[in-house]
């Protein structure tokens, strides 16, 4: 199982839809999907018609129990759903309860590895204890960043803390939001690319049918299929397939 | 466990009865599809790899088409949008998590439809308030086995599919369906139908052992044996005539020398003019089908004999489409002898001789155990004899002539092994057959060095192949060549562990508890 967290210090920047749609094209690739909620908010869980209760609450799952319980089926069958509920807003202070908090995440993982293909974990924006534990656990780190001035600031921050961690995930930004008619979103976007090599090459539109996801409570690809985000969507998870799983690709 | 219901007997169901379940799963607050044709081919290798394995491979076809990889409880199943013919080996798939969970199964073997089903399919899903299916029912009615329309299927059989996390929904739908009086079954609609037509998902066995005993009359235990090798060829006959695998032609080859073998075991247990008939006839689908075999094997271990001399593709490439042009050429003959009238009759008249109920053992008909302990001593003896005649002087035909020796026995060892005891023949099997993989080494080495000097000759005569492929082919029989005069350096050391006092008891052990 390959373990890929959509993260990103700032809020707002398309993390969650990142994940959820993420995990549809994913799954119409013949992967089998684990979608973690991470983040209190609960998006993703709202996305997938999921009840957001974690029974017992994060502490009770963070301090001994099995994530097998929690999970969930979905809308798509390969998708299966861990929810989030308001209990993780405290999640930072049951690892810190725990023994080794910065590998909590990847031993709560463990046990389902030959279940799944692709775990996906959705996380809050921040750098907190519960970031270093997903950095703990994930292969891949897959950071939307918006065109804007300070992105590159942002993303900066970031590496420099994982300079500091032992056998850090690889970090994949992505383009997200982007709106080609604006001189100032092509322009960032380029200057992106020059400083950020490893930039994947698919920038998510912003589109008003990703927005309408809160209504259809669904991945884009399964209402609005033939849209330009959707394509993105399934260009995106080729490239974190190929990124994944380099032996097996040609 | 899959939970699922049909009719209680397959000719009292009508299709009122799929229809009364879906009455009673809308009245249920389920949403029920409209039926849809669906055709459900499994696929798997010619052994069943991935059945062994745990794993599910399923070109299902309905409103789309979709390969359906499933596993054991809890794992979801991984579905890949399919078009097309089913994928006939894993490098007919996208790279990616699909192919990698497969690639280890099945390695270079081909994936084969062990059956295809169709039915009309209805899906019925309940919902919670957030919209979300908490359970599935699917029912199939009219189903059909494609290609044995005449196998007894249910005339409906429903499926409920639990969806992680809603137990009790799962429980509750159980529950009611068992209340509508409907017979409850714990497989899959695909195995009711590999039942039906005597199949299984374990697929293909090539066992060449049949239950005997030693009190059995020679001539009838003979007859069994050659009955069971004959069924084998006949098997394995459509799978090599369409080169499916290389797996089929290997056992149809096998199952030829076997028979070979036990015809020469049965002097004066067989009629002699039986024996030369059908050793003779045996005898020439073996040479009929031996190029195509040396030339399987090249063709898949090229790759990995290639790759530690490291040599551009660029120059290997001519070299491999060149030997599957001679395979191809090879298969092309051999279809021709196994589709003549020839190998028809050869098989047709020893069916009917193994068959005949008029074939009785004369006067003096020996018990077959006593039969089978003096064959095992003696195919002992002229192995033992032989192998300690060979030195580093001897030619190479001694090795080859030796591992026909080693064949005999063990042939003897496996299609008479219901007589002798399990624990100790396994044990002394191991053995012999760590002393056949030297002379197999040796062998296989000895032949591809052959060919490939052939090819070098064949490729500079017709196309006046440049040098670098002349140095590459070099280099490879180098290889080769170091091959061969390893396994012939140590054949002197497995040889001395196979002739030990305490094989030489096992053996001599087995044969005395063969005798009635």
């Amino acid at each position: 199982m390959r373990i890929v967290a959509t993260y990103s210090i700032k809020g707002g920047v398309g993390k969650t839809s990142t994940a959820v749609n993420l995990a549809y094209e994913a799954s119409r690739a013949g992967t089998r999907v684990l979608v973690w909620d991470l983040d209190p908010q609960g998006s993703a869980t709202y996305l997938f018609r999921v009840r957001p209760k974690v029974r017992g609450g994060s502490k009770r799952l963070v301090g001994g129990g099995e994530l097998a319980a929690h999970v969930r089926g979905s809308e798509i069958s390969s998708v299966h759903v861990a929810p989030a509920d308001f209990s993780l807003r405290h999640l930072d202070l049951h690892l810190d309860a725990t023994a080794r908090p910065a590998e909590r995440i990847a031993a709560l993982l463990e046990p389902l590895a030959d279940q799944y293909d692709l775990a996906l974990l959705d996380c809050p924006p921040s750098i907190s204890l519960a970031s270093e534990s997903v950095f703990g656990a994930a292969d891949a780190l897959l950071v939307p960043v918006v065109p804007a001035t300070l992105a590159s600031r942002t993303l900066n921050q970031l590496t420099a803390f994982l300079e500091g961690q032992d056998d850090p995930p690889r970090v994949l930004p992505l383009l997200s939001m982007v709106d080609r008619r604006r001189r100032l979103h092509r322009d960032l976007a380029e200057a992106l690319a020059r400083d950020w090599p490893d930039l994947l090459d698919t920038a998510v539109p912003a589109a008003a049918v990703i927005e309408r996801m809160g209504v259809e409570r669904a991945p884009v690809g399964l209402f609005a299929p033939r849209t330009a985000a959707a394509a993105a969507y399934r260009a995106l998870w080729d490239e974190v397939a190929q990124a994944l799983w380099p032996a097996t690709v040609a | 466990m899959p939970h699922s219901f049909t009719a209680a007997d397959s000719a009292d169901a009508t299709d009122a009865s799929a229809d009364r379940i879906v009455e009673a799963l809308g009245s249920w607050g389920f949403e029920v599809d409209a039926p849809v044709a669906t055709t459900r081919t499994l696929l798997d290798t010619f052994d069943g790899r991935l059945h062994r394995a745990g794993l599910r491979l399923e070109l299902r076809r309905g409103t789309g088409a979709d390969l359906v990889l499933a596993a054991g409880s809890g794992s979801p199943p991984a579905v890949l949008p399919w078009s097309g013919e089913a994928p006939r080996t894993v490098a007919d798939l996208p790279a990616g998590p699909f192919r990698a969970r497969l690639a280890p199964q099945v390695a270079e073997r081909a994936l084969l439809p062990m059956i295809v089903v169709r039915s009309q399919r209805r899906e019925a899903r309940r919902r919670d308030r957030r919209a979300k299916p908490v359970v599935t029912v699917v029912v199939d009615d009219e189903l059909r086995c494609v290609d044995q329309p005449e196998a007894p299927l249910p005339a409906w059989f429903a499926q409920v599919v639990p969806v992680v996390g809603h137990d009790d929904d799962l429980a509750r739908t159980v529950g009611r369906l068992r209340g509508l009086g409907v017979a409850p079954d714990d497989r899959e609609v695909l195995d009711v139908a590999l039942a039906a037509t005597g199949r299984t998902a374990a697929g293909r066995t090539s066992s060449p052992t049949v239950p005997l005993d030693p009190a059995d009359g020679a001539l009838d235990a003979f007859r069994a044996v050659l009955r069971n090798l004959l069924a084998t060829v006949v098997d394995n006959l459509p799978g090599t005539l369409a080169d499916l695998d290389p797996e089929f032609l290997h056992e149809l080859r096998v199952a030829v020398r076997r028979t070979r073998s036990v015809l020469a075991q049965g002097r004066g247990v067989l009629p002699d003019d039986v024996r030369d008939r059908f050793r003779t006839g045996f005898g020439q689908l073996g040479v009929a089908t031996g190029p195509s075999r040396d030339l399987d094997v090249y063709v898949l271990g090229w790759h990995e004999a290639v790759a530690p001399l490291q040599l551009d593709p660029s120059v290997t490439d001519p070299l491999l489409a060149a030997l599957e042009d001679r395979r191809a050429a090879a298969r092309a003959e051999m279809a021709t002898v196994l589709r003549s009238p020839a190998t028809e009759a050869l098989l047709g008249d020893w069916d009917d001789w193994l068959t005949d109920p008029d074939v009785h053992a004369g006067e003096g008909d020996p018990p077959i155990g006593e039969v089978v302990a003096r064959r095992v001593a003696r195919a002992q003896r002229a192995l033992l004899e032989h192998g300690r005649a060979i030195d580093r002087g001897s030619p190479a035909e001694a090795l080859h002539d030796l591992r026909k020796d080693a064949k005999k026995l063990r042939y003897v060892l496996e299609c008479f092994g219901s007589l002798l005891p399990a624990k100790p023949r396994k044990a002394f099997v191991t053995q012999l057959k760590d002393l056949q993989d030297n002379l197999g080494a040796h062998q296989d080495a000895e032949v591809q060095l052959g060919a490939l000097r052939d090819l070098a000759v064949e490729l500079h005569e017709r196309d006046g192949a440049d040098a670098d492929v002349l140095l590459a082919v070099g280099r490879m029989i180098g290889e080769l060549d170091r091959r061969r005069q390893e396994a012939r350096d140590d054949f002197h050391a497995r040889f001395a562990a196979y002739d030990t006092k305490r094989n030489r008891a096992l053996l001599d052990e087995l044969a005395r508890r063969a005798r009635p």
